[in-house]
């Protein structure tokens, strides 16, 4: 049998070993870690604004040749910082913490957003950044918006650990393809959001599908998940959207 | 008051584990041959549910959330120990587990045979590190309102494992094929068990 | 200590290879040892997760099998469940840091399966069955012998899931537009995770006929 002390120096050795190696391989390896993440933002954002072919080499070069602005906007819509210059990656409005901003605005305190501001074949376009809860974890993405602040041009998603084949789904173009041409106003310029909706949007009448798409299949909580990201987030930017006429 | 008691209703029905989210499958389909055995693995999984979901809460809020350890010092407010969580909240696990098999073994050395190799497999779970991966990306407000998670969730699996020993009893006076009897049925009868309860699925409460 | 005169086994014994083998069919983690019933949910919706899974499984199961195997002599049996823990959880999130930095796209088709894998109970079931107790060769073996198990279900169950759920193999058609229009529809339900349990259950009930010694009688 093992005496106590035996265990002791035992389970001491193993934490001490463990904790070691984890939170050394943690810190050498965070810079390389965040630096794959911002890409991985860049490449999402210029993505849902339909630029093609952005490598992780030409992610941040092609990022500060697109994106003309970014703006951070409190929650009365007021603009309180802007960014034009060279790069952008580490400017504020690129470094907000989506989720502490969006609890903040779940538990109503002050907050501020992120909004990104391209221009492509002379068009604006504004991307607005997502982020919301799935079934088993976080999901996130971006939405681009025609100069117009109604028009979908595209999106992205992205989650943690949804489903594989299930709510993962709104990862696959399949998806996001439903996107691009949906408005998030309706006639009487009344915020609608865009809805993810269970059981074929094509049988709707044509108001209805304007602002609607189809839910992936399997994956009824995430829709649902990525339904209200749409509605919380967006919602949030509308007294901007108001403001600027 | 009220929050507290619908989070707790709404794990045993409509978040159920097994039925809705499908963990802690292995323990379930494996002791579930009899009604007795599966309430002493029932009660053992309430039992580590209510107290790691709120263990690992605290833990979750005082050190390991970004900003977490500013009660420490203010200079610690970037610190962002969440890699760590997955491993902390295993080893919390893991020591509450065998904690309970301790307890097990010296009180009811019968429960602690039928159990068996199921018993340190509590540890592995998932419905129980579930329940703390939920209650972590939850963000429940308050320990309260975790520790009901907790113990509600354990008593939607207790409520599902003790429901299908009672029907395995019972369709042992059926004629179920040969090859099937035993396991086979009892995935397929899951399987329709978890039809039955995905009509709970989003009722708001 | 004991009147040890067996000579040295050779790599692949008959013992060693039914380690590989019995897995694959009679001892089959997912239908006959009941381990790793969740994840096999979770994953089979499509194949291609359902390969990567298997293939992961394979590796952890190997790793740990081994660490745990040669580590086992001075293991305490009172916290013998925690040390496994901590073996396979830092395991696991020391390669997905890893993955992280270095190859990051790899690591966002990963990083979904990180929790399923530490909670994945054939790699626990089978440390403290077997690596806890044998030798590192054969506990390698027994390793890749229930990866493999455990991946042959998992396949199976995310083609027969795929093919009538989506009508597609690995993510191409195969099911041909024609029979779309003739008014064939992809079944929603066998996406849905109930269905995975059904058919296992029918796996089980194909090998229990082809195999009668596995039948339970009571």
């Amino acid at each position: 049998m093992y005496s106590n002390a035996y265990i002791f120096r035992y389970a001491g050795l193993m934490v001490i070993l463990v904790a070691t190696i984890l939170s050394s391989a943690a810190m050498l390896l965070k810079p390389l870690q965040e630096r794959n993440e911002a890409i991985d933002k860049m490449q999402s954002i210029l993505s849902a604004s339909g630029i093609q072919n952005v490598t992780a080499d030409n992610a941040i070069e092609l990022f500060n040749d697109y994106v003309v602005n970014m703006i951070v906007i409190d929650d009365n819509g007021n603009v309180i910082n802007e960014f034009k210059g060279a790069g952008k990656e580490n400017s504020e409005a690129f470094k907000i913490n989506l989720k502490e901003q969006l609890y903040n605005k779940s538990v109503n305190r002050s907050f501020k957003l992120p909004l990104y501001v391209l221009e492509k074949d002379g068009e604006t376009i504004n991307i607005i950044p997502l982020r919301g809860v799935g079934l088993w974890g976080p999901v996130w993405g971006n939405i681009a918006l025609k100069s117009d602040f109604n028009t979908v041009v595209g999106v992205t998603f992205g989650h943690k650990s949804e489903t594989p084949g299930l709510g993962a789904e709104i990862e696959s173009p399949v998806f996001k393809e439903q996107f691009p041409g949906k408005k998030i106003f309706n006639d009487e310029g009344e915020f609608v959001s865009i809805g993810v909706i269970k059981g074929g949007v094509e049988k709707f009448p044509a108001e209805v599908q304007r602002h609607n798409v189809d839910a992936v299949s399997g994956g009824t909580i995430t829709s649902n998940g990525v339904n209200d990201m749409l509605k919380n987030v967006l919602e949030s930017y509308v007294p901007y959207i108001q403001k600027r006429g | 008051m009220q929050e507290i008691f619908n989070i707790f209703v709404k794990s045993i029905f409509v978040d159920n584990m097994v039925f809705a989210y499908f963990l802690g499958m292995c323990s379930y389909l494996a002791v579930s041959k009899t009604v007795n055995t599966s309430v002493g693995l029932g009660l053992a999984v309430i039992f580590v549910l209510g107290i790691t979901v709120p263990v690992d809460y605290l833990l979750n809020d005082y050190i390991l959330k970004p900003g977490a350890l500013a009660w420490l010092d203010p200079e610690f407010k970037d610190v962002d120990l969440s890699f760590l969580s997955f491993i902390l909240f295993i080893a919390i696990i893991a020591s509450m587990v065998q904690l309970v098999e301790m307890v097990v073994e010296k009180f009811s050395p019968a429960l602690y045979s039928s159990l068996g190799i199921f018993l340190p497999l509590i540890a592995v779970n998932c419905a129980i590190l579930g329940g703390s991966l939920f209650m972590q990306e939850r963000e429940y407000q308050s320990l309260a309102q975790a520790t009901s998670f907790g113990l509600g969730s354990g008593v939607g699996w207790f409520l599902a494992i003790v429901g299908i020993a009672a029907i395995r009893e019972k369709i042992r006076y059926s004629n179920v094929p040969k090859p099937l009897r035993g396991l086979g049925i009892t995935f397929i009868i899951t399987g329709l068990m978890g039809i039955a309860f995905m009509s709970f699925l989003g009722i708001k409460l | 200590m004991s009147t040890d005169k067996q000579e040295r086994e050779p790599l692949f014994s008959t013992k060693n290879r039914k380690l590989l083998t019995n897995p694959l069919n009679i001892d089959n983690p997912i239908t006959v040892q009941v381990l790793g019933i969740c994840s096999a949910l979770a994953v089979t919706a499509k194949i291609k997760p359902a390969f990567v899974m298997a293939l992961s499984v394979i590796v952890v199961t190997t790793l740990a099998n081994l660490i745990i195997s040669v580590l086992r002599n001075g293991i305490p049996p009172r916290i013998r469940i925690i040390v496994q823990l901590v073996v396979i959880a830092s395991l696991v999130i020391l390669v997905d840091q890893v993955l992280k930095a270095f190859v990051y796209d790899v690591s966002k088709q990963l990083s979904v399966f990180v929790g399923l894998i530490i909670t994945n109970c054939i790699i626990m079931g089978r440390l403290e069955a077997f690596a806890m107790g044998n030798k590192p060769w054969p506990s390698i073996l027994d390793g890749i012998g229930n990866g493999l198990g455990y991946g042959v279900i998992l396949i199976v169950v995310g083609f027969v899931r795929e093919l009538f759920g989506s009508g597609t193999i690995w993510g191409f058609q195969v099911i041909p537009e024609a029979f779309y229009e003739l008014g064939y529809k992809n079944n929603g339900f066998m996406i849905l995770p109930p269905m995975a349990l059904i058919i296992v259950g029918i796996i089980i009930w194909i090998q229990r006929s082809r195999n009668p010694e596995l039948i339970e009688e009571k």
